[in-house]
């Protein structure tokens, strides 16, 4: 944390005249302890005060260490004391010293002296209680509006994560295009279009339980993909053609709803979407030394395409493993002889 | 009359199907031919010189856009996109009308009376684009590749090989790795499209790439010169600098 006093031009203002107006007090309770005013009254005070606040300024250091994390409030009281003991020792003698360097030879400081100490005392540890407290105050301030900015960041971080989520959820293009599949099938073959009403609404009512992040079994998962793939074909005919491979056994397993979706999204739109030739798009699901292993693969066209992939799909998929597994979860991508392969690896005791 | 010649660019099945069943309606229409991707749909478009086009904008090989930017002869043009994000630039690129999908028949036909009383009247003649021109398209994420007319034949160039640009006149001058190509655009279409991270606009007619600039020289009072990994020198504005001043962090 920044110099409370030192980082800001008016709080340093602030700061001296609070130490004018003590330097004042100062020398009217000596003048009352003393019985008389002299000038040497005057410049004890200036000089006495000058060098109580440069201690003052320095004294942040030590509190701002005592006080970090979680310090027992005993060992806080007595670094206190110390502190304060050893501040006002200082103080005291570094004053008189001044002071007797700066007064003419002739005068009786000491006696000044003398008639003043338990005074000067009192003001010694009045003021360091009164350091200690601005310094407290500022410090809880601090924490507190740190801690409100900290809570704000993390309320929008989170909201922009599930409007991300919820975004990802469905694909308006992939909706209004198969919307328009529909349209056009009610022509040409209602009986087909009724089916992929069907499906789409099957598909939409899975996509949308989604927010529960309720664990679902492969199997359930895999049928939703399924639809998603049959709709698809349906948009694009031949030119998309599916096969798995899948360990039976593998199938009652559970993972987090929708964790796949992301992943054939990308497989239909970077292959199917970018593509003239046919593409094919393969799940393999395997168990292998206690995970069991899915992977996603898709041929696809070299040439580059008009835009970039944002990588919002990948990123969301490996975002939920982490959430759901910790780093028992793994996920790898590889491009070889224009394919491209993801594979999950994911724990088997999964609940 | 002579009927319309129309030509169906549509990478899916089902959506070219609608169009052609809403046509089947239209008297004096003739489909003469149907495309599944953007190429094949700029090849047919030149060869078969149809007087309206339907076409779809996300599309494998050559997006509808990028088929337009490079057609020499714009036959009349309806966009049928199920995405919107493109509406300004369609109607940048002379289009007669855009079509949201799914869309009603009424909608459709609309459009094509529009279209073919555009044809019927003096065959094509070419209004400027609407106000709408001065409106910026909303290019979200930048471009990933450049499409360019090399005689007969196309070219997709990879923004990764692009070293810089230069004007020149409507055109704009694209020097890549394998060679150069011109493309009819405006210097601050390409800004407005490239990655604003990866490319910069040091002067009036030169938008470079950070990554080829090898160093930055002083030339004369208040000038800069840019010396690019490939010897290449190009001038740098004032306002030049201090985009590239903010860009590089110098």
């Amino acid at each position: 944390m920044k110099h409370p006093v030192l980082s800001n031009k008016v709080r340093l203002i602030v700061w001296w005249l609070v130490w004018l107006f003590l330097a004042l007090g100062q020398s009217l309770l000596f003048y009352y302890a003393y019985g008389k005013f002299t000038y040497i009254g005057i410049v004890d005070s200036l000089t006495s005060l000058i060098i109580y606040s440069g201690i003052a300024i320095s004294l942040w250091y030590p509190f701002s260490f005592f006080n970090t994390g979680e310090v027992r409030p005993a060992t806080l009281i007595s670094n206190l004391i110390i502190s304060g003991a050893i501040s006002i020792t200082i103080w005291v003698l570094i004053t008189k010293y001044i002071v007797l360097l700066v007064l003419p030879e002739n005068t009786d400081y000491l006696a000044y002296w003398e008639a003043t100490f338990p005074y000067r005392i009192g003001t010694g540890v009045f003021i360091y209680g009164l350091v200690v407290l601005s310094y407290f105050l500022f410090i809880s301030l601090t924490n507190l509006s740190e801690k409100n900015a900290k809570e704000a960041r993390l309320e929008s971080l989170v909201k922009e994560t599930e409007l991300k989520m919820l975004r990802s959820q469905i694909n308006p293009h992939f909706l209004f295009n198969s919307l328009n599949s529909i349209s056009s099938l009610t022509i040409t073959d209602p009986e087909k279009a009724r089916e992929m009403v069907i499906k789409l609404s099957e598909f939409m009512r899975y996509a949308l339980s989604r927010k529960d992040e309720q664990p679902v079994s492969l199997q359930n998962e895999l049928e939703n993909l399924r639809l998603y793939l049959e709709i698809e074909k349906v948009r694009f005919g031949e030119k998309l053609i599916t096969e798995e491979n899948i360990e039976h056994a593998c199938l009652e397993f559970n993972i987090p709803v929708m964790l796949l979706q992301p992943l054939y999204e990308n497989a239909v739109k970077h292959g199917v979407y970018e593509s003239t030739e046919s593409v094919r798009i393969i799940t393999h699901v395997r168990f292998i030394d206690g995970f069991f292993e899915i992977s996603i693969s898709n041929n696809y066209d070299p040439a580059p395409s008009l835009k970039k992939g944002t990588g919002t799909g990948l990123l969301n998929v490996s975002r939920r493993l982490e959430l759901f597994y910790g780093n028992k979860g793994s996920m790898k991508t590889s491009k070889e002889n224009g394919i491209y392969t993801v594979t999950l690896y994911l724990p088997i005791d999964y609940k | 009359m002579e009927n319309i010649k129309i030509v169906i660019i549509d990478d899916e099945t089902p959506a070219r199907e609608i169009i052609k069943h809403y046509l089947s309606e239209v008297e004096s229409v003739e489909i003469i031919a149907e495309c599944a991707d953007g190429f094949t749909g700029l090849k047919t478009i030149s060869a078969m010189k149809p007087d309206l086009v339907f076409l779809d904008i996300q599309m494998p090989r050559l997006t509808g856009i990028e088929l337009l930017e490079v057609l020499t002869e714009k036959p009349e043009i309806i966009f049928t996109t199920a995405y919107d994000q493109f509406a300004l630039r369609a109607f940048e690129l002379n289009a007669v009308d855009y079509l949201l999908k799914p869309f009603p028949k009424r909608r459709f036909l609309e459009s094509v009376k529009k279209a073919i009383s555009k044809i019927r009247s003096e065959n094509g003649n070419k209004e400027p684009a609407s106000q709408l021109l001065a409106i910026k398209p909303e290019s979200a994420s930048p471009v990933n590749r450049m499409v360019v007319r090399k005689g007969n034949s196309i070219n997709l160039i990879p923004v990764e090989e692009i070293r810089y640009l230069e004007a020149q006149d409507d055109y704009v001058m694209i020097y890549h790795e394998a060679g150069k190509a011109l493309k009819q655009q405006t210097m601050k279409m390409c800004e407005d499209t490239l990655s604003k991270t990866d490319f910069v606009r040091i002067h009036r007619s030169y938008i470079v790439k950070v990554s080829e600039i090898k160093r930055i020289e002083p030339y004369g009072k208040d000038n800069y010169v840019a010396i690019l990994q490939s010897g290449d020198k190009l001038p740098v504005s004032r306002s030049g600098f201090k985009h590239l001043r903010e860009e590089l962090n110098f």
